[in-house]
């Protein structure tokens, strides 16, 4: 076990190491950050103290050796547009993110697992086919589009929900989030609901799919031979056995959601990561740049290192290999 | 039928008490959403417009200006030059920072002495580097000691915000952010802002102008266009700014809005690489060539005579726009009103062409920005159209401002075309930038990519840099951007409109070329 976890940290400080050098020479590429910062009105002068000053004037392997030695020591720099340590600008929309995030997956799971069962367990219906349908809309559709329709009918034709930033935020178990107010959840239903749909369309596609073979399989035959009932052999032993793609999925899905809800984030103008990096990216920020992509990196790693000691949990075979 | 009765009465009640309390609200809080904010509550940081006019709100400058850019008595209520070197300011009595104390010229010295010291990446070094010392001479008189002449100086000092001195040199953006040090002379007071988020401020009863309307200002930033437009349409804020042409549109339809128009300071130019030789060579029937064709200022005139500004506007910018004749709104000082409107002529932008041995016209590559301002990159691409009605082949490239400015700067460009808006309302921040002969000793030309260069402009610019005199110095001015604007150093096309909505009958307020929405100037309207 402790093998296994030291083997993940080496993982990922190297793809760490590898994105901060791709990060750098990106930067470099495209030109030099001062460039796109700069006011028009500056003087030669000014253009090429600016440039000294934040090392620009540097060899790129100069620039990454004080890069590389500053975060060993625990520094990832500052935001040239903020001023602020990256750390700080980052972390301090990651709840806002992370909440969003949460919400959708779990409406995603809720309205999504269950639907799937269905329609996997009986195909033909009419109910299946229409759910399906609805399936392929989910993940075939553009969330901007569909975001923008959402704004649309609830918030300015209906006007029950507001059209978009995040609410009131109150403390709940000690933790601050919109999901202790009211207005908080007012504002979180439209995002999360329009980030879910993908999601969902994805997870009843795939328990549909893994409901299909397995309600075939020999194991279900016998356990219908005993004489247990559908459900209990939907839920104490079909379910088990399908739930590790759709595990797996999940915490890539999860994943991917914090790290780029970006589209969501930026048509209800919920202030989470998404926006902040998009802007970095476009002023050159690079310090910033380079400090959200280790923090995604680390969560991927982290998610995935959840996943893979969930599998255990869920099929004792994956829990003994991985001991021997 | 009673109770029917009582029902009735009392949902009248409360719908009545619910409008009140409405109205109530509205009368005394104000909520904007604006595409972009600041970067940081220190106004020393960065020299980003949007910052700027966050800031507003909370310091005052030392000089003011009016909606069209033009000067006005502000913390300084008169200011003249004593010698060629010396400004003097007289500073108005009895102005009170927000925390009580009152505004004296040693807060107006610390303030130009902090800018070197704490400013970021957006310099703002840009206004004071004319400034060689600030002398207190007594309580409400500062005297300025400039490098060489500075005729412009009160110019510069439109953006310079004034701190008290209590603050010392160490506060820093954090001081600022978390409110310790954001202590300003302006209509409101700092409440509470993050990065990205909602600027909060409430009134300042002490304010030495005029009362503000709002007790309370709420600037929410929503960049994107239709999150912003909705935000307005589900009442969430009462005004927004940066309109898109398309919403504008159906705006005029809708009568639950009310729209406002003004003329931006912002201009789309052509910039004609008129170096030896290009970065991409021009091609002739396929065939690459040495010389570069837009060295003959035919060819440059042709190009001018080639687009056809009316249409421009009328149908990329949807009305949205002017035609422009030179770099800068007319009304602005050292605009020459003397330049002809610009003349749309297929037949004769043809005919230079031959006789400029370019019969068969010439290949060329046309860069422009296509994220910087409304219309950037559909204007590009009409332009290129239409030029080729002229019998130029002109391959328009709309790049991404993070991509083209870095490139524009390397010099990689043949043509371009960016916008530019003259942010001190006057001509010497334009054309020393974008005209003059590159001279870094000068600090001039700094933006001058083209290898544009006319020594009879630059003998006359440096001349009406160091002239004191405002109506001189002023015809100088007109002079230089009459002789660069008929040597097609810059082609100007289209000046942008800018466009802002609020809830029908609302609010009122005058729209500003500079495009800042200032709370202290919008009343609700009765």
């Amino acid at each position: 076990m402790l093998g296994f976890l030291f083997q993940r940290v080496l993982q990922a400080a190297a793809v760490i190491v590898v994105m901060s050098v791709v990060v750098f020479i990106g930067v470099y590429a495209i030109g030099n950050p001062i460039d796109v910062m700069i006011d028009p009105a500056a003087d030669q002068k000014l253009r090429a103290a600016l440039i000294a000053r934040y090392g620009l004037d540097q060899p790129l392997v100069v620039q990454y050796f004080y890069f590389a030695k500053n975060v060993l020591s625990g520094d990832l720099g500052e935001s040239m547009v903020y001023r602020l340590p990256v750390m700080q600008l980052i972390l301090s929309r990651f709840p806002a993110t992370l909440e969003l995030a949460l919400s959708a997956m779990v409406i995603a799971t809720v309205v999504g697992i269950p639907l799937g069962i269905w329609a996997g367990y009986r195909p033909d219906a009419m109910s299946s086919k229409v759910i399906m349908g609805l399936s392929v809309l989910g993940f075939s559709v553009p969330t901007f589009w569909v975001g923008l329709l959402l704004i649309l009918a609830f918030a300015v034709e209906i006007g029950i929900l507001p059209s978009g930033g995040r609410g009131t935020v109150g403390t709940l178990f000690g933790i601050p989030t919109s999901l202790a107010t009211w207005d908080g959840i007012q504002h979180l239903i439209l995002p999360a609901l329009n980030l879910s749909l993908f999601k969902m369309g994805l997870l009843i596609r795939l328990t549909r799919a893994g409901m299909q073979e397995a309600m075939s399989a020999d194991y279900v035959r016998f356990a219908r031979a005993q004489g247990l009932g559908d459900g209990e052999v939907i839920f104490r032993h079909v379910l088990k056995n399908i739930a590790i793609p759709i595990v797996t999925v999940f915490g890539l899905e999860f994943g991917s959601t914090l790290a780029f809800a970006v589209v969501t984030e930026t048509i209800f103008n919920w202030p989470g990561m998404g926006k902040l990096i998009i802007d970095s990216i476009i002023t050159l920020d690079r310090p910033v740049m380079v400090a959200y992509l280790i923090l995604v990196v680390f969560l991927f790693v982290v998610i995935n290192l959840v996943v893979d000691l969930a599998y255990g949990q869920l099929d004792p075979r994956i829990r003994t290999r991985g001991a021997s | 039928m009673k109770l029917g009765y009582f029902k009735t009465g009392v949902a009248a009640a409360a719908l009545v008490i619910g409008t009140a309390f409405a109205t109530g609200a509205l009368a005394q809080n104000l909520t904007i959403g604006v595409r972009a904010g600041p970067d940081s509550i220190d106004p020393h940081w960065s020299t980003l417009g949007s910052q700027a006019e966050a800031l507003r709100h909370i310091f005052d400058t030392l000089v003011g200006v009016d909606e069209n850019l033009q000067l006005q008595p502000a913390l300084a209520v008169s200011w003249k030059p004593i010698d060629d070197t010396t400004w003097e300011f007289k500073l108005r009595e009895g102005v009170k920072f927000h925390d009580g104390s009152e505004l004296t010229a040693e807060d107006v010295k610390f303030s130009i002495e902090r800018i070197p010291a704490v400013t970021g990446p957006m310099s703002m070094t840009i206004y004071t580097k004319r400034v060689k010392e600030a002398i207190v001479v007594d309580k409400y008189t500062l005297q300025v000691k400039t490098n060489g002449t500075a005729a412009t100086l009160p110019n510069d000092f439109i953006r310079l915000f004034v701190v008290p001195k209590k603050i010392g040199m160490e506060a820093r953006n954090d001081q600022f952010n978390s409110g310790a040090a954001a202590i300003g002379t302006g209509p409101f007071k700092f409440v509470s802002w993050e990065p990205k988020g909602d600027l909060v401020v409430e009134r300042f009863d002490g304010y030495w102008g005029q009362r503000p309307a709002w007790a309370k200002v709420v600037r929410k930033e929503i960049p994107n266009d239709a999150a912003r437009i909705a935000a307005l349409k589900s009442g969430q804020v009462d005004l927004v700014n940066y309109v898109p042409a398309t919403d504008y549109a159906s705006m005029q339809k809708d009568k639950s809005v009310d729209t406002f128009i003004a003329d931006s300071v912002y201009i789309l130019n052509i910039t004609p690489n008129v170096k030896e030789t290009l970065p991409k060579k021009a091609k002739v029937d396929g065939k690459e060539i040495d010389q570069n064709p837009m060295r003959d200022l035919k060819v440059r005139e042709a190009m001018d005579l080639a687009i056809d500004r009316k249409t421009l506007v009328r149908v990329v910018l949807e009305g949205l726009g002017k035609p422009a004749n030179q770099l800068m709104p007319v009304t602005f000082f050292g605009a020459s009103k003397a330049l002809p409107e610009r003349e749309y002529n297929l037949n004769k932008a043809k005919q230079m062409l031959a006789e400029a041995g370019y019969p068969k016209g010439f290949e060329l590559d046309f860069a422009c920005t296509n994220n910087r301002l409304p219309g950037d990159a559909a204007v590009c691409e009409a332009v290129a159209q239409m030029w080729s009605r002229a019998g130029l082949k002109i391959n328009a490239q709309a790049l991404n401002g993070t991509v083209f400015f870095p490139a524009q700067q390397k010099g990689e460009f043949s043509l371009w075309m960016s916008g530019w808006g003259t942010l001190t309302g006057e001509a010497s921040y334009t054309y020393g930038s974008l005209v003059h002969t590159p001279d870094a000793e000068l600090g001039l030309g700094a933006f001058n990519k083209s290898g544009y260069s006319n020594p009879e402009f630059d003998k006359l610019f440096q001349e009406g840099q160091k002239t004191l005199d405002d109506p001189k110095r002023r015809a100088l001015f007109e002079k230089t951007t009459e002789i660069s604007m008929n040597d097609r150093a810059l082609i100007p096309t289209v000046i942008l409109q800018t466009v802002w909505a609020s809830k029908k009958d609302s609010v009122t307020f005058v729209p500003r070329v500079d495009q800042e929405t200032l709370a202290h100037l919008i009343t609700p309207k009765k």
